[in-house]
């Protein structure tokens, strides 16, 4: 039904966790980051992704002509598992590294490759999603968004929303409508745009999240004119190429591990003050952990062996949506009795953040309903 | 043993359990002929010896080989002490205790309990670094709450000792706890299956409002539940084999992720139980329908050799044992 093919990490890799690990803790000690929940949304720090790039921790997966490394994915794993269990500011280049630079290297020009590749593997180029609509949130299918073709190349209009980190990014792929539905099969005439967010007619303006914080935005696309390029693969393609992207976006360990490292500091905490009940629930989440990431690092090798992992990505973020609430919320009451001095500096505002990061957890990405429903199709139900 | 070895006893012993009708023999207990032949199958086949040495006449398996069998069993809800027997012959072999019974059983002290106690003639005791070899017979037993496949309080003040040794220095009471965790982990991940795959054809098939179960949103949902905590549930019983396998004789870090095991398999198999009783309605709630011989396994056996909450306890124990605690090398290790 799902298959979670068994990974064993070998010397090379055990070797690369050590110098990540090193380097974490490295710049933890020199206060280059202090740990935030929910890090590869909240916490954007160019210089941060600076270092991972000079490190060639950034584009690991592709070519060494485009700056990347020619790692297998797992190796990618490894590095993003560790930062996200660390807490560290990575949100910067997340979607970049994640899926925008593995969409361009699919479908991209020689030319696009050449330029903004090496970019993003640097740490210094950063883009966003362009998938979501005012009227098109689960139902994606219906974007309004529209590129006509012209003399030049393209002209795209419409407006794109929920777009985390559009006011920082260089690039967004952008999903439009490229010619009419054929009746109710809304899935054709669907095309992806590679847009340069310098260019005229584009305005991006900030939304505040329930922290009060801008972190997404809302991007209006103004008659932009797009080169002839800016066509990303095949025009009427776009619907399986997006999901080819959001199987990128979903399948990653931050979409159980958003919440971990505020465990990780209270740890100490509880270590010193627990009674049985406190330690058996930490042993409850531990066991909840360990599976998921067991499940999550079979994912890479299906990536690695060529496979879609569509489903099992889906399987994974959804418990693993469900695991990092509730390893919040017991967090809550845990702490709620533990003395303030035994505890890290910063921690309640580290809580704060945390809290009001939740309910985003079972939304972005896929809701928990639509991804429930992906599983039962795959079960034979629709 | 080799992984194909395994897949080769997988696929004869599935046979096995495809042409006994083991739902039959459920009805009647694990008593009548029915019952008899099929043990006597089983017996004929060798594989009660699975884990014992080959020089001692076994196949040589290790636990951890037993695992993917134990689940075959829980995915068949095979009514006969199958994995109990393996696992039995194989300590006391390792002890140097000679049962003359095929038919034997994992007696446990702290909880005092015997599953399959109805079903078997000798039960191993693993006590204060003894092994002991006990005579079962009715008047000791007092049948559980559940009390599925004869599972049983046993009386150890009355019990006849048939034959006692010193215990091999790996076999605690804990760890041999521990081996019973394992296995009734891999039995719950195999009847998960199982009831997955009889919630599906169920719910494809009976109408209501005019259309499939399957087709209603709600039910997809309950659906999607019980196949993620299934596939969860084999993940950890995995993980498990894995650790037991690189460390035959259990040091910690193997129990760690028994406990993970028995803990994950545990929450797993509430959901998917509750969830596959909503999904059939009345008719899963008969004792007619087959729906309950899996489901009754699965509450059994969330209780045996420590229930969630022990190995909760272990796990967490484990893992704060110093204020260094970390966490993450563990659930990345």
């Amino acid at each position: 039904m799902f298959e979670f093919p068994r990974v064993k990490l070998g010397a090379e890799e055990l070797a690369l966790r050590s110098d990540v690990r090193q380097f974490l803790a490295d710049e933890r000690a020199n206060g280059g980051f202090a740990p935030v929940a929910d890090c590869w949304v909240s916490a954007a720090s160019p210089e941060f992704s600076q270092k991972l790039g000079s490190k060639g921790w950034l584009g690991m997966v592709w070519p060494k002509r485009y700056g990347g490394q020619d790692c297998p994915p797992l190796h990618r794993y490894i590095v993003t598992e560790e930062l996200l269990a660390a807490g560290a500011p990575v949100a910067a280049h997340w979607v970049a590294d994640r899926q925008t630079g593995s969409q361009i290297l699919r479908f991209g020009t020689e030319e696009q490759k050449q330029e903004i590749l090496p970019k993003i593997a640097a740490g210094e180029c950063y883009t966003a999603i362009g998938m979501s609509e005012p009227q098109a949130g689960s139902d994606l299918a219906a974007v309004k968004t529209s590129a006509v073709k012209t003399d030049k190349g393209w002209k795209l209009s419409g407006r794109k929303i929920w777009s985390t980190g559009a006011h920082y990014s260089s690039y967004m792929i952008v999903l439009a409508r490229t010619s009419p539905a054929e009746g109710r099969n809304r899935q054709v005439g669907l095309s992806q745009f590679l847009v340069d967010l310098s260019l005229p007619g584009v305005d991006v303006s900030g939304i505040k999240d329930l922290a009060g914080i801008a972190h997404f935005n809302e991007t209006l696309f103004e008659d932009v004119e797009l080169p002839e390029d800016a066509l990303l693969g095949e025009e009427g393609n776009g619907w399986a190429q997006c999901m080819g992207e959001l199987t990128l976006e979903r399948s990653g360990p931050e979409r159980f591990l958003t919440t971990f490292s505020l465990l990780s500091e209270a740890l100490p905490a509880i270590a010193k003050n627990s009674s049985d009940a406190v330690r058996a629930e930490i042993g409850e989440m531990a066991a909840n952990l360990r599976a998921l990431r067991r499940m999550s690092l079979g994912i890479t090798k299906k990536l690695e062996a060529g496979d879609n992992p569509e489903t099992e990505a889906v399987v994974v973020k959804e418990m693993g949506n469900r695991l990092e609430n509730e390893i919040l919320a017991r967090l809550r009451h845990i702490v709620s009795a533990l003395p303030c001095d035994d505890l890290p500096d910063g921690f309640s505002s580290l809580m704060r953040s945390a809290i009001l990061h939740v309910p985003s957890n079972t939304l972005r990405g896929g809701t928990t309903e639509i991804l429930r429903g992906i599983i039962a199709r795959k079960l034979g139900m629709r | 043993m080799e992984q194909e070895d395994i897949e080769f006893i997988c696929d004869s012993l599935e046979r096995m359990f495809q042409d006994a009708d083991l739902e039959a023999i459920d009805r009647t207990g694990g008593d009548g002929d029915d019952a008899a032949q099929f043990w006597s199958a089983l017996e004929e086949s060798g594989y009660p010896l699975l884990a014992v040495a080959e020089a001692e006449g076994g196949l040589g398996a290790s636990i951890a080989d037993c695992l993917p069998i134990a689940s075959l069993c829980g995915q068949y809800g095979v009514p006969a002490p199958l994995v109990d027997a393996v696992i039995a012959r194989a300590l006391c072999a390792q002890a140097g205790l000679s049962p003359s019974a095929m038919r034997i059983g994992l007696a446990t002290r702290d909880q005092g309990r015997l599953s399959y106690g109805s079903q078997v003639e000798q039960a191993l005791l693993v006590d204060q670094g003894q092994c002991r070899l006990l005579a079962i017979s009715q008047d000791v037993l007092t049948p559980l709450e559940l009390g599925e496949d004869g599972a049983s309080l046993i009386d150890l003040g009355k019990v006849q000792v048939l034959e006692e040794c010193d215990a091999p220095n790996w076999l605690t009471p804990e760890s041999y706890r521990a081996v019973g965790a394992a296995i009734r982990s891999a039995q719950m991940a195999g009847a998960m299956r199982r009831i997955l795959d009889t919630t599906l054809s169920y719910t494809g098939e009976r109408e209501q409002f005019g259309r499939p179960l399957a087709k209603f949103q709600a039910v997809q949902q309950l659906l999607s539940d019980m196949a993620c905590e299934t596939a969860a549930a084999a993940a950890s019983v995995e993980l498990a084999s894995d650790a037991m396998r690189a460390d035959l004789q259990l040091g910690p870090s193997v129990m760690a992720d028994i406990a993970a095991a028995k803990i994950r398999c545990g929450s797993a198999a509430a959901i998917v139980a509750a969830n596959a009783h909503q999904a059939h309605g009345a008719l899963g709630f008969t004792w007619e329908y087959s729906l309950g011989r899996f489901t009754r396994r699965l509450w059994q056996w969330q209780d045996e050799f420590g229930a969630q909450r022990h190995w909760a306890s272990v796990l967490g124990d484990y893992l704060l044992s110093d204020n260094e605690a970390n966490l993450w090398e563990w659930v990345s290790a």
